[in-house]
């Protein structure tokens, strides 16, 4: 777990900050769709997670979800795999926030390797560094 | 008052998730209360009528870094597993109005419901909201 401190944001076009929760429509299935396609587009991006989004990417979620009892073979990834594999399928187009408050609040500070942890009160930092922000949801 | 000795389970809230559900929607867990419970009727409010339309969806799959993301719910296929598996399946005819375009919109075997004609609560064992 990387902590940016008062290291220089790196600049990027786009800011998707997902603060509404996971498990409570297709927010998320739309931010991870929007990363990937500007990404592949060559656009440079920034997630940040806040609320129950930072449990998105949580260590302990593993590699795969726990078995399916009706097809208890198959694997399904987690989200937080999903992260590991976006961020190094874009080493330098993308950057993976969280909020520690958030994810300090829950419990829930240990993310895959990756992810950054930021304060909130940096945020205003992370809107400057980025030419458009998108919120997705709320806390 | 017919005692159908089954549960009813009463879903209105469609579409929670995707990419972090996969497999294990609100229908999964139906699935095995089916399977336990020997019988279960389930009345689908709301937006989750279109879990009954008859045509396939697309394809639900991602792309997501270099994978292909299949996994995704399909609630259209589970209701149709759940009415093979001897699950009752209702929808609401007034939500079916948002939606409906034709006669063969709704899955074969998916009952209607209306002022008329519904599950009737007091039949039931017990009336689960999922």
């Amino acid at each position: 777990m990387d902590t940016a401190k008062s290291r220089e944001l790196p600049r990027a076009d786009v800011l998707i900050a997902i603060m509404g929760a996971p498990h409570t429509g297709d927010l998320v299935t739309s931010a991870f769709r929007l990363t990937q396609a500007l990404l592949e587009r060559g656009a440079s991006v920034h997630l940040w997670t806040c609320g129950n989004a930072t449990r998105l990417t949580q260590l302990s979620l593993g590699d795969d979800k726990p078995r399916n009892f009706v097809d208890w073979a198959r694997a399904y990834p987690t989200t937080a795999t999903l992260a590991t594999e976006l961020l190094s399928t874009f080493p330098t187009t993308l950057h993976w926030f969280a909020c520690r408050f958030c994810s300090q609040e829950r419990g829930a500070d240990a993310h895959v390797p990756g992810i950054k942890l930021r304060p909130p009160f940096k945020f205003t930092d992370h809107l400057e560094a980025t030419d458009k922000s998108f919120f997705l949801g709320v806390c | 008052m017919a005692d159908t000795g089954r549960r009813l389970l009463i879903i209105e809230r469609a579409y929670r998730g995707s990419v972090e559900t996969q497999f294990a929607d609100v229908l999964y867990f139906v699935r095995e209360l089916n399977r336990q419970q020997g019988g279960m009727d389930i009345l689908l409010r709301g937006l989750a009528v279109t879990f009954a339309a008859a045509h396939p969806a697309p394809v639900p799959a991602l792309r997501i870094a270099g994978r292909r993301l299949d996994t995704l719910p399909d609630p259209r296929e589970t209701i149709r597993t759940l009415v093979s598996e001897g699950a009752g399946v209702w929808a609401q005819d007034s939500a079916l109005a948002e939606f409906e375009t034709g006669p063969d919109w709704l899955q074969k075997g998916v009952r209607r419901a209306s002022d008329a004609t519904f599950p009737d609560w007091a039949g039931y064992l017990s009336v689960h909201f999922l």
